[in-house]
């Protein structure tokens, strides 16, 4: 691999949503980027640090992700903003659990309330079980939002484990060109995603955006 | 006497420390002892150390009574939880109560550990040492 060229932007990004949805799960699967576990224990939160190869350049994302406190309460304001204002989020709900899909709107309602106009992805994790509780289709609250997009993902499988950044690569860049040139490295799957489900749910999904796009005038972008 | 300390120190002899009680500070240790027990191992069971007047405050949120204060502890949403008690101090309070605070740390599931502090008030019912009051929160410097 060549030299690391410094990253043309770097951006603050919130991981949040309910205790044991996976959130940290996800983000130490990561093996790109500086991957500079950094824990700030006054903060109650952790730092991951990575690095995108795009065909704009390497960009970074400072991952905020907490150690447990949203076990405990909500999250105090000063983890939105503090250090930095968070310019992206990423809301985890998991999939065979419909309260934390439920929390969603708390959590999106509280982030965007220090960070009214951050693109923010909505990830539903554990897609892998079959006992799924949620379904793709019904996942519909975010699409009568601004800037929030969807997508399935599986920790355990390495399924779609990127594709939040590069929604939000994208927002941040202004650009919907914008790839990664490079995939990033991932700890190896504890297991294999079964290709038909999620193919299943991938033409589930496209089949909902279509519907959406032809249905939904009343959806203002901006 | 306070000018007088600011430019001449103080001796040791003056400012003599108290020992604790020890009787007060065995009580306060068997107490923390029972209380992080049952909390980290089962927490159904924390209910009957708490009285019909009891009020717990946790990170803000108050409730009063045996049964809003175990459907607190029970709703939190860790799996596994471990207290870890740092230091605390106890005092007898002038009603006769066992006032205790405690600085530890805990640590849920596969998260980093974070630094807490815990208050109780303790009372004696009959044979029964109960809490009155238990204001928890989590020590962090974030706003």
């Amino acid at each position: 691999m060549a030299a690391q060229q410094e990253p043309v932007a770097t951006f603050k990004l919130v991981l949040i949503g309910d205790g044991c949805t996976g959130k940290t799960a996800f983000i130490t699967r990561f093996l790109t980027g500086k991957f500079e576990k950094n824990y700030r224990a006054t903060l109650g939160v952790e730092i991951h640090q990575l690095v995108f190869q795009t065909n704009k350049g390497p960009i970074q994302f400072n991952v905020w992700d907490t150690a447990g406190l949203e076990k405990f309460g909500g999250l105090r304001d000063g983890y939105y903003i503090l250090e930095q204002r968070a310019m992206a989020g990423i809301i985890m709900f998991d999939v065979t659990s419909r309260a934390t899909y439920k929390n969603v709107p708390n959590w999106h309602r509280d982030l965007i309330r220090v960070c009214e106009d951050i693109p923010i992805v909505l990830c539903g994790n554990k897609v892998d079980i079959e006992d799924r509780k949620v379904k793709a289709k019904t996942v519909t609250w975010h699409r009568k939002k601004n800037n929030l997009e969807y997508c399935d993902i599986s920790v355990k499988c390495n399924h779609n484990l990127e594709k939040p950044f590069l929604l939000l690569a994208r927002k941040l860049a202004n650009d919907p060109n914008l790839e990664f040139v490079e995939m990033p490295a991932f700890e190896p799957p504890e297991v294999q995603m079964d290709p038909t489900l999620a193919a299943k749910y991938e033409a589930e999904l496209k089949q909902r955006e279509e519907a959406a796009c032809s249905d939904n005038d009343d959806d203002s972008d901006d | 006497m306070a000018a007088n300390v600011l430019e001449e120190g103080i001796s040791k002899k003056e400012l003599q420390p108290e020992a604790s009680p020890p009787d007060i500070k065995a009580m306060a240790e068997q107490f923390l002892a029972t209380f992080y027990q049952a909390f980290d191992s089962d927490r159904t069971t924390l209910g009957q150390l708490f009285r019909p007047e009891s009020k717990l405050t946790f990170e803000g949120e108050t409730y009063t009574g045996p049964e809003k204060i175990l459907l607190k502890y029970i709703s939190l949403p860790f799996k596994q939880v471990v207290h870890e008690i740092s230091t605390y101090d106890s005092h007898l309070t002038i009603d006769g109560t066992l006032l205790i605070v405690v600085v530890g740390r805990l640590k849920t599931d596969d998260n980093p550990p974070l630094s807490f502090t815990e208050t109780f008030n303790l009372k004696q019912f009959g044979d029964g040492l109960f809490v009155m009051n238990d204001i928890f929160r989590l020590s962090l410097h974030n706003s």
